[in-house]
């Protein structure tokens, strides 16, 4: 009798796995949302692959790992609705858009998720009827006007997203795919998993199959939708992935201030931190090896105390 | 200085105008409007529903620097996902919270550029995440946590969530309900002045003056009569804004 067919790839794996996948210019989805649930570790086997003028899009909120693709200069366009680190800006993104060197497409939260429950479901828009007023739809590229076939009334379409891999993070999940959130909340990473051509998952911990069986309505993400996962400790980190650990926002606001020193014409500092912390990081023990001992106990106990 | 921060009266004066059954959102920076709901709950609207993109009536022990994430909102009576983005704003809300960068004299909210155009910006703003809430909500509230004549102009470069775009005209030709209800920002209460719906100044906060508002607000603020002082928190509001919904002291 032959083995069913495992997902499950090594860390030493993900390199080869993404270049398979991605090509230079391709469309990349980043599951979470600003601070939570990112798939930070496989951003950084991104940027450690070195793949250049990619598109980036996301859940409606996106903030330190798509300024740290657009830092080491893998981006040519985002179709992020808001790049923030919520209490202060993006620096390399805001210095990129400023500087001309990426297009930063003027989309909105409907018009990225409508996309992507298009693409989920096979057609090619979404219709819209909320956008009045604003100024995003008449700027936005996936947006156009369309007419109901019923009632005559004019109404938004959104185009269908349709990234070429999606790159995703859940608490657990088997060596078949299947993930299972624990966080409350899950983003649009159901819908950006449905969407993509293939889907990478970075899980905190594989369990077995018989714990998925056990409980089937928690399976977030079915296997059928996912090609590939790895489990790696704090894969999400600095973002947070709870309930196991919380943000590391002292991580994220170090980054910022040297981002933010580049931006104003002092980039040695975010060179430094790029070259040693990101790219020169062998593995991710070897990247969560440079963090004080005690940040991530603490990190897992504001996770446990809320 | 009085003996409360100038967020705790922002989140007072907002809480105050939130009425019970309603349902209404805050968005992700939004520790101001959330403290405002969870006060509103406490004093007068018990049963006031909570339902942004992806949760229904959560209930925080504290205030986060964002309210969008397991922080804050991983207690809660429901959990979704952003397909509920497409229910919440066809159907629309009561009550929804802006901010920008830069706010006009007709409510517009700017979070895009400033100077330049979208593509070759001077300066890029983060964008936003959702912008169906402003015109899908019967009303919104804006809440700066700056008053200057940097951020308050007569007419912003962009309009990513609009308010009364140019006026009763634009605003009716677009098809458009609602609009802003106030702005509470740190130095007064600003509302709409029903024939031209621009900004005027509604209530002044005790810490601050007429001569001041207007020093520091980039257009002309419409005439209004009735000008008085905003009320300050009273000793059971600040009790339990302090114990119950901001025992860390966020907002201080």
């Amino acid at each position: 009798m032959s083995e069913r067919y495992t997902k499950q790839i090594a860390e030493n794996e993900i390199g080869a796995c993404l270049r398979a996948q991605l090509s230079d210019g391709d469309l990349l989805a980043i599951g979470g949302l600003f601070k939570q649930g990112r798939p930070t570790a496989l951003v950084r086997e991104v940027i450690k692959a070195d793949f250049k003028d990619l598109k980036v899009s996301s859940s409606p909120g996106s903030g330190f790992d798509v300024d740290l693709l657009i830092a080491t200069g893998c981006v040519a366009e985002t179709y992020c609705p808001a790049v923030t680190l919520e209490e202060r800006m993006c620096p390399s993104f805001r210095h990129a858009v400023e500087e001309g060197r990426i297009r930063a497409h003027c989309v909105d939260a409907l018009s990225v998720v409508g996309g992507y429950l298009a693409s989920a479901n096979g057609v090619p828009f979404q219709p819209v009827a909320a956008w009045k007023g604003s100024d995003v739809p008449k700027h936005n590229p996936l947006v156009a006007h369309i007419t109901c076939p019923f009632t005559g009334e004019t109404l938004f379409a959104t185009r269908a997203l349709r990234p070429k891999l999606a790159l995703i993070h859940a608490q657990e999940g088997d060596v078949y795919g299947n993930l299972r959130h624990l966080s409350t909340m899950t983003y649009a990473d159901q819908m950006i998993a449905r969407a993509s051509d293939f889907v990478i998952a970075s899980v905190d911990r594989i369990v077995a199959p018989d714990d998925i069986l056990s409980r089937p309505r928690e399976t977030s993400v079915p296997n059928i939708y996912v090609d590939a996962i790895v489990e790696l400790p704090y894969a999400a980190h600095p973002s947070g992935s709870f309930p196991h650990y919380s943000i590391d926002e002292a991580y994220i606001d170090a980054y910022a201030d040297l981002a933010e020193a580049a931006r104003k014409g002092a980039p040695e500092g975010l060179r430094m931190f790029l070259e040693q912390d990101v790219s020169g990081c062998a593995s991710q023990r070897d990247y969560l090896s440079r963090l004080p001992d005690t940040r991530l106990p603490a990190l897992e106990e504001e996770a446990r105390n809320l | 200085m009085s003996d409360y921060s100038i967020q705790e009266l922002q989140a007072v004066l907002l809480s105050r105008e939130l009425k019970n059954g309603e349902l209404g959102a805050a968005g992700a920076a939004a520790a101001i409007p959330m403290a405002a709901i969870l006060l509103a709950r406490l004093t007068h609207a018990p049963d006031l529903q909570i339902a942004g993109e992806m949760f229904v009536n959560p209930n925080p022990t504290q205030l986060w620097p964002s309210m969008l994430d397991d922080r804050a909102l991983g207690a809660c009576e429901a959990a979704e996902t952003f397909l509920e983005l497409f229910g919440h704003s066809h159907r629309g809300l009561d009550f929804f919270f802006h901010n920008g960068l830069q706010i006009d004299a007709h409510g517009n909210i700017n979070l895009h550029h400033i100077g330049g155009t979208l593509h070759e910006p001077k300066m890029r703003g983060p964008g936003a995440a959702n912008i169906s809430y402003a015109g899908q909500s019967k009303r919104f509230y804006i809440c700066p946590t700056v008053h200057s004549r940097r951020n308050f102009v007569e007419r912003v470069d962009f309009i990513t969530s609009p308010g009364y775009l140019d006026g009763p005209e634009s605003f009716a030709a677009a098809g458009m309900n609602g609009g802003p209800h106030l702005c509470v920002s740190p130095l007064a209460v600003l509302d709409f002045d029903p024939d031209t719906l621009r900004m005027r100044i509604h209530s002044v906060h005790p810490h601050s003056s007429v001569e001041e508002v207007v020093e520091n607000t980039g257009f002309e603020l419409g005439a209004n009569r009735n000008v008085h002082m905003s009320k300050p928190p009273t000793r059971d509001e600040l009790r339990l804004l302090r114990e119950i919904v901001d025992p860390r002291g966020y907002l201080r």
